[in-house]
């Protein structure tokens, strides 16, 4: 077990609850959209666009952020139009973005490969600090606030983005707007869970919750909650057992999707 | 819509074409179509033979390729979104997952959230507008259910609702009694000409059936191969050749 100062745990814990929130938040209506293959080749283009910023001495913040905008820009008029199917989508820019990233960290000189780049792949508990924290401070209040100012938008396009269309939503501006903050939010949580596996942080969350609801707002106020609980757990079990932080998140939250599956009344009959 | 009152014809189609993404063939073709305000017209035609490509090219959710869309006036291709916020829509054979996570009553308003507009949230009289729609299409026990618990029939008829509450200028119903048994039709259907009728609402049916055309339709358009083969007073268009030819009757 790992014995950390009081000050660093705190870091830790208040980064953990707010990506918790941005990325749960956000995969509730990821999930919903049917977006799920996008957002995943959009994580790991952070992935692979922060590998590149440390191999370039570059922000990899910047080239986080910048990577995965270029794949929303560049797959969101594919998918948009259902040009490309999701099996296609996951097929080629997954395996392209994951090996482009290996590649940049191969380049990696050998001290950061040790631990930065390490921290890129599987995230650390030590990877956050006071600028990351003010970072995802700002980008889940402004997540809150779109999504209040958006709720009806949003709602209409989660249930049919077609039917949406047809009530006289332009949805396109909302469409990008969910995909842009989907970029920021998977490389502002980059360093606490990894680029392999942030995605099982926007995922896991609200598919958790929709075992237990039919109403879209009680999935939209608990998703959260039950991020920030994932995200707690992972770290307990990153300090206890000394795994990274993005495995100890994917696996909680995975063994809890499997019980919410389980115990979920919308499989009882009777 | 402040231009309302300076237009002819309601929709006004002039040698519309839409073509799909990747298909060669116009799935209709050379459209002229010019509806006055408060008509009831039924549109027929075989499987395949652009019904559906219709509607969605005059409500713009297909973009044409040819010719001009006129609803209210305005160009559908111009003023897509404010346009919609006036026409009630009901696609055909909608379907949703058996996990959708919404309530009908949640579906049912959102058929006003375009009207709404951004920034605000729904009003009174937009609660009132989905409540009469429901009353209306006599599904007040479904509210609370989830969506996507819903037969295939009692779907068909949230999505009447949903198109109803946005209190419409003018309806577009696909197919709406393809999921319903005989009664329900004959239900909606009076539902529909009772509120043709009452708001004088210019009303739009794409419909398989030829017996369960309501009584309120006076006009049939039916197409076949993407072409409108024959525009006119139901009679006139049930009894002509042009109906045989298209749905190949040899006797």
């Amino acid at each position: 077990m790992i014995i950390l100062p009081y000050q660093i745990i705190l870091t830790v814990v208040i980064g953990a609850c707010l990506a918790g929130i941005a990325c749960s938040l956000i995969g509730t209506f990821i999930v919903r959209m049917k977006l799920s293959s996008l957002g995943f080749c959009m994580s790991h283009a952070a992935f692979a666009g922060s590998a590149l910023g440390l191999v370039l001495h570059i922000n990899p913040l910047s080239m986080a952020i910048l990577f995965s905008i270029a794949v929303a820009l560049f797959l969101g008029p594919l998918v948009e139009k259902a040009k490309l199917h999701a099996d296609v989508i996951l097929g080629i820019m997954f395996s392209l973005m994951l090996s482009l990233g290996l590649i940049f960290l191969n380049f990696a000189p050998e001290t950061a490969m040790s631990s930065t780049a390490m921290g890129i792949l599987w995230g650390s508990i030590l990877g956050m600090n006071t600028s990351d924290i003010i970072n995802l401070t700002i980008l889940t209040s402004l997540i809150i606030v779109l999504m209040i100012l958006f709720s009806k938008e949003f709602k209409a396009i989660m249930f049919s983005r077609k039917m949406a269309e047809a009530s006289g939503i332009n949805t396109r501006p909302f469409y990008y707007l969910l995909l842009f903050l989907t970029g920021i939010t998977v490389s502002l949580s980059l360093k606490l869970v990894g680029g392999l596996l942030v995605f099982a942080l926007i995922v896991n969350p609200t598919s958790i919750v929709c075992q237990f609801s039919y109403n879209i707002k009680k999935i939209i106020l608990f998703s959260p909650l039950c991020g920030i609980v994932c995200c707690l757990m992972g770290i307990l079990l990153s300090f206890l057992f000394d795994f990274p932080v993005g495995s100890s998140i994917a696996i909680f939250s995975s063994i809890f999707f499997g019980i919410a599956v389980i115990f979920s009344p919308k499989r009882k009959r009777g | 819509m402040s231009n309302h009152l300076k237009y002819n014809y309601i929709i006004e189609l002039s040698n519309v074409d839409t073509i799909y993404e990747g298909e060669k063939i116009p799935a209709i073709r050379d459209v002229n179509l010019k509806i006055k305000k408060g008509e009831f017209l039924c549109v027929i035609g075989p499987n395949g033979a652009g019904k559906t490509t219709l509607l969605e090219t005059i409500n713009g959710l297909l973009k044409h390729t040819r010719g001009k869309v006129n609803i209210f006036g305005k160009e559908i291709r111009k003023f897509g979104s404010s346009i919609r916020k006036e026409v009630g829509y009901v696609p055909q054979g909608f379907s949703v997952s058996s996990l959708m996570p919404f309530l009908v009553k949640d579906v049912i308003l959102m058929g006003r959230f375009g009207k709404i507009g951004l920034f605000k949230s729904a009003s009174d009289e937009d609660y009132l507008k989905a409540k009469e729609a429901v009353k209306l299409v006599e599904i007040d026990g479904l509210l609370k259910k989830p969506i996507g618990k819903l037969s295939g029939g009692q779907l068909q008829k949230v999505m009447v609702a949903r198109a109803l509450a946005k209190d419409p200028k003018i309806l577009l119903l696909d197919e709406p009694f393809s999921s319903l048994d005989f009664k329900a039709s004959a239900e909606i259907s009076e539902r529909i000409s009772f509120l043709h009728e009452k708001k004088n609402l210019t009303t739009l049916m794409v419909i398989h059936n030829i017996p369960s055309i309501p009584k309120r339709c006076k006009r049939i358009v039916l197409i076949n191969e993407g072409m409108v083969i024959q525009d006119g007073p139901v009679n006139e268009v049930l009894n002509s050749g042009s109906l045989k030819f298209a749905y190949k009757v040899r006797k």
